[in-house]
């Protein structure tokens, strides 16, 4: 159980800049994932916590202590790697006690708490394997036992989920969120799949380019982006974001249209609509038309894609709707659900 | 469809084709075995031979098989037994000392980041480019100072010389197939860095170190040169030993023989306990 506070945290290699200033206050017992693109800085910033990367700059704190000169083994960290890192010459329960052994915990709490950590994630009846007969799930979850087996101050997570296939992924998904909600350890999860954010995280810090994009409740990331790189990462599909010309009259974008809505300045701004905000309506109706460019039918919804401009949009629509490459379709734009971005900084607008 | 079909070649052509194959890969195997077997073959024929049999093309196959070569050679004057005691006491000295400096240099080389790291790797290899003719003076006169002349510690010294540039390079070759992420897995679950070497990375090696070992081992058993110029009576190890079965009676072919097999045997025996290491890559399923 630990308070983690990062203070102006900064990681170079070299000429690259991976982590800048970063600051951040995790809470104790907090589930905190690290989300964005591959390069953002995420998993550094993680590995600074573990130690196994020291910083540049900044101060890493456990409970208020600096821990920046602490060496990885006396952290008391549990981590679960991207591609697991199991010992591969130690069978199952040799894996998962390894850790106890290192603590110098008795050989008979150590059977007890191994097995404990198995059967916790129904491993008992392969303790006796090798890494190299189970399969990928499996040794996910072997990886995921030897972090529980003790009690570690926290939790570090690395795409742990990304090796597996999509089905297995949602099953260890619920899986890792009931094992941390039931433990109640600090956990610090890195991701680059927004969907595991949303569903795992009490908070989610939107990283990009070794910055810190946004920091908040999953809903509040969601429903509330602060800039256009937020808005374009999160959510499936992600928001569609498009270009627009604002003026008094209302906007345009490069065909030429012109578009009733209240911006909240003039000038070059990025129009965000998400797909389930937006609605086919009948002539007449709606904001503009458009022909269709892909029509796909998601099984619960189906997908309406088309082009303004350059740029593909996609609204969302009801699983029944049929329509052909080419048909013609008019949409209609929700006043209230609209988000405005300056066009050069990317920040968010509000009215 | 039928295009197609004329391209096809017919039944009998594949067969044909296939007989051949078949024909040209067995004559290929049967000529290498030959090439390395016959003289082995020999040798072991010879070893069990009487002098008058071994230059008789009579008595080649058929012959009266004696034991009466090997009381021979481990008799005064040969002494082969002295020279196996010594041929394993530098080979095994040379293997303990090698292997663990060879593991730790190795690691160093794999892992961490220094200055000139590419070069000081390049110039371990490269010290094996110098012919042994060049050394062989300085290290007679080195070990003369010394006064190590005809010793097995000196022959272990030069030995490790030799041996330590290729284990370097094979331990390293098999700790780079271990994947980082196990170690940083040990560090995180608590273990120090001398833990991780030992417990983690050496048994995830530990096919590659005993195929290093072995190398080594074959390596400084077979070695002759500085045997040759570094020994004269205490030190003399199994392949000088061999030199001596020429006299001025001319060669003694069956006590070669004989002394021949000596040698091999115990290299045919190692590699076959050693085999079973060898079963694939032990990093398998670590890490994906």
């Amino acid at each position: 159980m630990a308070l983690i506070e990062l203070k102006q945290l900064d990681k170079r290699f070299g000429q690259t800049h991976v982590v800048k200033n970063l600051n951040l206050d995790i809470a104790d017992r907090e589930f905190l994932v690290l989300l964005g693109p591959s390069g953002c800085g995420k998993t550094t910033t993680m590995r600074m916590i573990a130690g196994l990367e020291e910083p540049s700059g900044g101060e890493i704190c456990f409970d208020g202590v600096r821990v920046n000169e602490l060496p990885t083994q006396l952290r008391d960290v549990a981590m679960v790697f991207q591609n697991y890192g199991l010992y591969p010459h130690m069978n199952v329960y040799d894996n998962i006690a390894y850790p106890l052994k290192l603590q110098k915990v008795g050989a008979e709490v150590r059977e007890q708490r191994v097995s404990k950590a198995a059967s916790r994630v129904g491993l008992e009846p392969y303790l006796h394997r090798m890494p190299k007969e189970l399969s990928g799930g499996q040794r996910q979850r072997v990886a995921l036992a030897r972090a529980i087996v003790r009690n570690p101050r926290v939790f570090l997570m690395d795409e742990p989920l990304s090796n597996l296939d999509a089905k297995l992924r949602v099953t260890a998904r619920a899986e890792i969120k009931n094992l941390s909600e039931e433990l109640g350890v600090t956990t610090v999860y890195v991701t680059h799949d927004q969907v595991e954010a949303m569903t795992l995280a009490h908070r989610v810090a939107v990283m990009n380019d070794g910055v810190i994009q946004q920091l908040g409740r999953p809903e509040d990331i969601y429903n509330d982006p602060a800039n256009v790189f937020v808005a374009g990462f999160i959510g499936s599909p992600a928001m569609n974001l498009l270009p627009v010309q604002a003026s008094t009259q209302g906007v345009r974008w490069r065909d030429g249209v012109n578009v009733a809505l209240r911006p909240p300045r003039e000038g070059q701004l990025v129009l965000g609509v998400r797909a389930e905000d937006m609605h086919l309506t009948a002539e007449g109706d709606g904001h503009f038309s458009a022909e269709v460019f892909t029509f796909e039918l998601l099984g619960d919804c189906s997908m309406v894609n088309f082009k303004l401009g350059e740029t593909l949009l996609s609204v969302k629509a009801s699983k029944s709707l049929r329509l052909a490459r080419g048909e013609r379709v008019h949409v209609r734009l929700p006043q209230d659900r609209l988000y405005w971005f300056d066009a050069a900084s990317g920040e968010r607008l509000r009215d | 469809m039928t295009a197609h079909r004329q391209h096809l070649p017919s039944a009998t052509t594949l067969l044909a084709q296939r007989w051949s194959f078949e024909f040209f890969h067995a004559a290929g195997v049967l000529l290498i075995v030959g090439v390395i077997v016959l003289p082995i073959f020999w040798i072991t024929l010879t070893a069990f031979k009487e002098p008058r049999d071994v230059y008789a093309l009579a008595s080649a196959l058929h012959f009266t098989p004696t034991l009466e070569n090997f009381t021979t050679v481990f008799a005064h004057p040969w002494n082969i037994g002295q020279k196996i005691v010594n041929s394993v006491l530098v080979a095994t000295g040379t293997v303990l000392v090698a292997i663990p400096m060879a593991t730790m240099a190795a690691y160093a080389f794999s892992r961490f980041q220094f200055a000139f790291k590419r070069t000081l790797f390049l110039l371990v290899i490269a010290s094996q480019f110098i012919p042994a003719a060049v050394v062989v003076l300085p290290f007679f006169l080195m070990f003369k100072a010394w006064g190590l002349l005809d010793t097995r510690i000196a022959l272990v010294m030069v030995n490790l010389s030799i041996v330590l540039p290729y284990a370097v390079w094979m331990i390293k070759g098999f700790l780079d197939a271990v994947p980082l992420e196990i170690e940083e897995s040990a560090m995180v679950d608590g273990a120090s860095r001398a833990r991780v070497i030992w417990e983690i990375v050496v048994p995830a090696a530990w096919p590659g170190i005993i195929t290093a070992a072995v190398f080594s081992f074959t390596l400084t058993w077979n070695e002759f040169l500085f045997a040759l110029i570094l020994g004269k009576q205490h030190a003399l190890t199994l392949p000088i030993g061999l030199i001596g079965f020429r006299t001025e009676r001319g060669d003694l072919w069956e006590l070669m023989a004989a002394g021949g097999l000596l040698i091999t045997l115990p290299m045919f025996v190692l590699s076959l306990m050693v085999q079973k290491h060898f079963v694939g890559s032990l990093t398998a399923g670590s890490v994906r």
